[in-house]
């Protein structure tokens, strides 16, 4: 019967993206944008290697290259060297209905013609004349599986196809309990399954820590002597005020957060509303939310405006430093100053002393009959000068004026 | 759909080979677009000993754009938005930036690399990268801080 099953051509498609490897192709046979081996492959003027298909959905979108963003139009995508299409084209693929049954493996470009005309697990039309239902094709020259059939015990008509997982439901057979093992009618199980009494059960206080179990028939014995279940109303208690308790700590903390603020508020914007507002409104509970807004909002005020004051005292600090130490730099200035008019004061009255004595010794030296008077002056001038270092300078300065 | 099958062999090969600090996966079994990273900071950073939770959000269009990146742990850092969105700015994110052969995993290492060294020529939190320049002392107290507060 073989020329029947060559004959039937399947019309199943194959996704070429889809397909699984035998191996892991090379880094080097993948495409940049999906990532599985190239399909068509294409070079750019770039020398990148794309799928054809993948590059010119790329392309749609922006006319770069994908790889290094150098401009790129659909006329610089040229088909890639044969030799790169062999060799993606030669990797060895898993056939596509592998998941069916096909153990099949062959190379990629011999997968279509394998699914079209070999691969048993392709779905064919079926053999019998006017059926137009699919088949596998290894079950092609089985009878035909789409005629309908009768349930031999619910005498429901039921494709030949769909007999087996029929026989699972039909609602005149019956299963077995998983728990007891009776047997029960297919739509009476479920109901059943639900109380069943030999189903194993947790002691009905197992949440609170009981580890007793036992067959659902038993359990009221346990019930009976369970210190878990006795104790049941007062830990139901416990566990409603400790989720109370945890809801206040987490808003509590979240206001806690609030007063003591993580990070600088980069805007206080609309600040505050009124602090008084929001004091008013702390009484009722159901007004909560926009209480904490508002605090929020009335401690990024206080935080902005402590900032805003920081930040004042930082500027006169900076103020008075520079004051500081632009009055230090006067007062050196001016110290230099008296310091340079001192030296030159002491510089012109040495002069000054040296003519002096020049004047004087000349006059001494001269004979002076007329002059006596002038001659005592200097005479003193002179005493004086050897008497007193200290005096001299202003002494004969003195002289000077008075000359 | 071509994202879902990239998106499936990049998780795939993640599993494959885990980088060191990261874990990533998506954050339930039916959606593939959404990610849940947790990022374990370097010793050396001020960060240390804090454990980061981010998501990553893949576009549909993905490889052809850019995923995105924000902590849902608070983390005083100059490239993550200090507000509820926590969102990281990464320049091989933005679109005029980004690479469609750019791989998840890549993103991944990158953002955790920012834990090691901030960018602070590209900070949406100019304040802190300020600081982080100027001031590196307080801004690692800062730092150091939050993460015991929100990290552990
Ligand atoms: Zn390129
Ligand atoms: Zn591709
Ligand atoms: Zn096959
Ligand atoms: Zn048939
Ligand atoms: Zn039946
Ligand atoms: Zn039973």
């Amino acid at each position: 019967m073989a020329p029947s099953r060559s004959s039937r051509n399947s019309l199943q498609s194959v996704d070429l993206r889809a397909l699984d490897y035998l191996a892991s192709p090379s880094a080097n046979l993948l495409c940049p944008i999906c990532h599985s081996p190239l399909i068509t492959p294409v070079q750019t003027r770039c020398l990148h290697t794309f799928c054809s298909a993948c590059i010119s959905l790329s392309l749609e979108r922006s006319l770069t290259c994908p790889v290094d963003r150098k401009d790129l139009s659909h006329d610089d995508v040229t088909p890639a060297p044969i030799m790169i299409a062999n060799l993606v084209n030669d990797l060895v693929v898993l056939c596509p209905n592998r998941e069916k049954g096909c153990e099949a493996s062959c190379a990629r470009w011999l997968v279509e013609s394998h699914v079209r005309e070999d691969c048993g697990y392709a779905m064919v039309k079926c053999a019998k004349e006017g059926c137009d239902g699919m088949v596998a094709r290894k079950d092609v020259d089985e009878d035909c599986v789409h005629e309908a059939v009768e349930c031999e015990f619910c005498e429901f008509a039921v494709r030949k196809l769909d007999l087996e997982s029929h026989l699972r439901e039909c609602p005149k057979l019956s299963s077995e309990c998983p728990h007891c093992a009776e047997p029960f009618l297919n739509p009476e199980l479920s109901i059943h399954i639900a109380d069943c009494p030999a189903e194993i059960i947790d002691c009905p206080a197992s949440h609170f820590g009981c580890p007793y179990t036992c067959p659902r028939s038993e359990v009221d014995n346990h019930t009976g002597s369970c210190h878990f279940i006795a104790l049941t109303p007062i830990l139901q208690l416990h566990t409603e005020r400790i989720t109370t308790l945890e809801l206040e700590n987490k808003t509590i903390r979240q206001k806690l957060e609030l007063l003591i603020p993580p990070r600088p508020l980069p805007t206080p914007s609309s600040s505050s509303s009124n602090p008084q507002d929001s004091s008013t409104n702390t009484g009722s509970s159901s007004t909560t939310r926009d209480m904490t807004s508002e605090m929020q909002d009335y401690t990024y005020h206080l935080y902005s405006e402590y900032e805003q004051l920081r930040s004042d005292v930082e500027r006169l600090n900076a103020q008075i430093r520079e004051l500081d130490v632009k009055q230090d730099m006067a007062r050196i200035n001016e110290g230099l100053r008296y310091n340079d008019e001192m030296t030159g004061m002491r510089a012109a009255i040495n002069g000054l002393r040296m003519q002096l004595h020049w004047l004087v010794a000349s006059r001494r030296d001269a004979p002076t009959p007329n002059s006596g008077g002038a001659g005592g002056a200097a005479n003193r001038v002179g005493a004086g000068s050897s008497t007193n270092d200290g005096r001299r300078m202003s002494d004969s300065a003195r002289q000077i004026v008075k000359l | 759909m071509a994202a879902v099958k990239r998106i499936g062999r990049e998780l795939a090969e993640f599993e494959k080979s885990p980088l060191p600090h990261i874990s990533a996966g998506p954050a339930t079994d039916t959606d593939l677009f959404k990610w849940n990273v947790v990022l374990t900071a370097p010793e050396s950073s001020p960060y240390a000993g804090g454990i980061f939770t981010l998501r990553l959000d893949i576009p549909n269009e993905y490889p052809f754009k850019a995923p995105t990146l924000s902590f849902t742990t608070k983390i005083y850092h100059p490239n993550v938005s200090n507000d509820d969105k926590g969102s990281m700015c990464l320049g091989i994110l933005r679109s005029e930036n980004w690479k469609p052969s750019c791989k998840i995993a890549q993103v991944l290492e990158m953002a955790a690399g920012l834990l090691k060294e901030p960018n602070v020529d590209d900070a949406v939190e100019t304040g802190i990268a300020e600081e982080y320049k100027n001031n590196y002392e307080q801004f690692a107290k800062t730092a150091r801080e939050w993460t015991r507060k929100y990290a552990k």
